[in-house]
């Protein structure tokens, strides 16, 4: 049997094993059940107009109001305005009105705004409407011309924005969402799945079948199938929910998604999977060690670890991403998948760089397997307490 | 033929094996004995390549064992275990499927073997849902499912009832018929007696005793001499130049004396006048050849 024989069975069983039992469809469901609520909730308890009562008194109101309420409403809002509108007799009682909370402002002669105190909670956003309003009503008295046409200015940016040089600025947002989307995804997935992989290359151990399984496998054959089978799970999962959520986002407009440049995309998803890979491994390299759940958590928090400091240092890589620790760290496996992407949307990577990059990656992904699968097989024999790695190198004698 | 030679493995100051040398026949069985920590474990696992050994070789057929021949081996670990949660039928055919069957074979072969073993209307259930007997006779078919042409197993036997027991040694008795070359370690010498042609005596990772069984006992010095009396006198027998010792537990006498030993003398010395119910003349057991094998 070939190795690769050998690891397809093992990934082939954990795929079908895994997906059928109870735990990981209740996470499935939970996750998409998690990620409808965070997309569709919004929807349900949005109240679409935002509803203001205007006491008024005297004259000359109704024309800011008018004016305050094509601004706010004027084409392209989401959100639509409401001013009701009550007259009253005197400024006493209206004031009255105020204080009671019955109106949330009073417009007086056309000329003043009275809120209740300082902050009161006619709130800034309604006095802004007014201040606007009847400055469009001045800009109007002034030109004598539409409405309309005053409203178009009001709206409007007049000045044509043009940068000196570099990329046009709205693709480098998109660079940055593409940059950041990726770096959160990969870290979550790393956190996310990691241990899910830790502990099943120990399950193994904690069943004892491991000795049935070695006497036909290799050690490192059954990890690589192991790691292979509950990563392609978990990245499946993963990248399940994202869809997920993306197809909820066009459906529901609860956000604009930018054009994604295609490049970036590129090097986001190669580099997602080198750095899931190279994480799953290293995980289940820690597995290796361990021989009880137990033990388990005494191993991934100094992974964990590392993915944090990768996360931040590619956070200040988008500042810097020609800085010497940017440029280092792209060479630096656990943390490269981290920094690489943000260098690449913010500034162009040499593609030799790119390639040193990926090629030491897989290689650690390599070295890691061979390395895990010989810590393995020293561990192995010794159920019981968690093994340190010197101990189960020298057990292991190769 | 899987032949052991001269196997070393040191673990920091324990010796576990020290030139550990014996072989196992095609269609006979081995019993492989020794006290706790006399290195059965680690012989046994080397056979899988599961420990490293300082010196020494394992080969079956006159080659070197590799992946390919380990995967015509059947292996039944000491520390037993399979996939709690994975129905048996399935988890049966993946062991079939690890060591080279075909799926189709595999899945065959499982059903085949769970019918044998009185388990045929479980295969959907997983392994947690039965009970430990039959999970045993799982365990035991896991290490079958290939048909494989030499059987390892670490104490097959311990934790079985005897109606497991009696499924065990049928199986492996039906195995070796076929040309199954079968190696077992265990306790039970009466069983290993009744069980095998051929007995591996280690101790202190070293062969004290190896051969066939039947040989073995010709081979010894010593005679057992058995006889029922209502007659209770052990003292009256004295020192007697040829016994090495006597047994006495009311009614029955077992002695194990030299080979040479003068039979008439003996009786004689007993004075039993005639009250003898039963007397048997035999070669030791293999309880005796053991002890005699690991105290020397």
């Amino acid at each position: 049997m070939s190795s690769w024989q050998a690891i397809r069975l093992v990934m082939a069983r954990e795929i079908r094993e895994r997906s059928r039992s109870g735990a990981f469809i209740t996470s499935v469901v939970i996750t998409l059940l998690l990620v409808a609520a965070v997309l569709f909730l919004p929807l349900i308890f949005a109240d679409d107009d935002v509803r203001y009562e205007l006491g008024v008194v005297g004259e000359g109101n109704q024309a800011i109001v008018d004016a305050a309420l094509a601004l706010a409403n004027h084409e392209g809002r989401e959100q639509n305005t409401l001013i009701e509108v009550i007259a009253y007799p005197s400024l006493n009682a209206a004031e009255r009105a105020a204080d009671t909370e019955k109106v949330d402002g009073v417009l007086v002669d056309g000329e003043e705004l009275v809120v209740r105190g300082a902050g009161g909670d006619a709130g800034s956003d309604l006095e802004r409407l007014l201040q606007s309003g009847a400055r469009s009503v001045q800009i109007q008295g002034l030109v004598a011309e539409g409405q309309g046409e005053v409203v178009g200015i009001l709206t409007s940016a007049p000045l044509g924005v043009r940068p000196l040089s570099g990329p046009d600025p709205a693709e480098n947002a998109e660079r940055s969402v593409v940059a950041f989307g990726g770096l959160f995804l990969l870290y979550m997935a790393v956190l996310l799945y990691g241990s899910l992989i830790l502990t099943g290359v120990t399950e193994e151990k904690t069943n004892r079948v491991v000795e049935v399984l070695l006497a036909a496998f290799e050690p490192w054959q059954l990890l690589a199938g192991k790691i292979i089978g509950i990563g392609i799970l978990g990245l499946g999962q993963f990248v399940g929910t994202v869809l997920v959520a993306l197809v909820g986002v066009e459906l529901t407009g609860a956000f604009d998604l930018p054009q994604f440049p295609f490049d970036s995309v590129v090097v986001l998803v190669l580099w997602f999977i080198l750095g899931y890979s190279l994480f799953a491994v290293v995980f289940g390299a820690a597995g290796a060690l361990v021989s009880r759940a137990e033990d388990a958590q005494g191993v991934v928090a100094p992974i964990s670890l590392v993915a944090v400091a990768g996360f931040f240092i590619a956070i200040q890589a988008v500042n810097n991403p020609t800085s010497t620790l940017s440029v280092v760290t792209t060479f630096i496996p656990p943390v490269a998948p981290f920094v690489v992407p943000v260098r690449f949307a913010f500034q162009a990577v040499p593609l030799w760089q790119l390639a040193v990059s990926a090629g030491l990656t897989v290689l650690t992904i390599m070295v890691m397997i061979r390395l895990a699968g010989r810590v393995y097989l020293g561990g192995l024999l010794r159920f019981g307490s968690k093994v340190g790695i010197r101990e189960a190198f020298r057990s292991a004698e190769l | 033929m899987l032949e052991l030679s001269r196997l070393s493995k040191r673990y920091g100051e324990v010796q576990a094996l020290d030139e550990c040398s014996f072989r196992v026949e095609r269609g006979r069985m081995l019993g492989f004995l020794g006290p706790n920590g006399a290195g059965k474990t680690t012989a046994m696992r080397s056979v899988f390549n599961l420990v490293r050994l300082d010196r020494g070789s394992v080969s079956w057929r006159g080659r070197p064992v590799g992946q390919e021949e380990r995967l015509r081996f059947g292996y039944m670990p000491e520390q037993r275990g399979l996939y709690p949660k994975m129905r048996i039928g399935r988890q049966l055919a993946y062991l079939g499927r690890i060591h080279g069957m075909a799926s189709s074979d595999a899945e065959t072969a499982a059903g085949r073997l769970l019918e044998e073993l009185g388990l045929s209307d479980r295969i959907k259930d997983p392994l947690e849902k039965l009970s430990h007997g039959n999970q045993q006779r799982v365990q035991l078919a896991a290490a079958l499912i290939h048909d494989p042409e030499l059987l390892v197993l670490d104490e097959p036997f311990s934790g079985l009832d005897p109606f497991g027991v009696e499924t065990m040694t049928d199986l492996l008795r039906a195995r070796a018929a076929s040309g199954t070359a079968v190696v077992f370690s265990s306790h039970q010498l009466d069983m290993v007696e009744d069980l095998c042609q051929d007995v591996a005596i280690i101790n202190r990772g070293r062969v004290a005793l190896a051969g066939e069984v039947r040989q073995l006992k010709m081979d010894s010095p010593y005679w057992v001499i058995e006889l029922e009396t209502r007659s209770r006198a052990p003292e009256r027998l004295g020192r007697f130049e040829s016994v090495v010792s006597v047994d006495f537990d009311g009614y029955r006498y077992r002695i194990v004396a030299k080979k040479g030993v003068d039979l008439s003398e003996l009786m004689s010395r007993l004075d039993l006048g005639g009250d003898v119910r039963h007397f048997t003349f035999s070669a030791p057991s293999l309880s005796e050849l053991f002890r005699e094998a690991v105290t020397r």
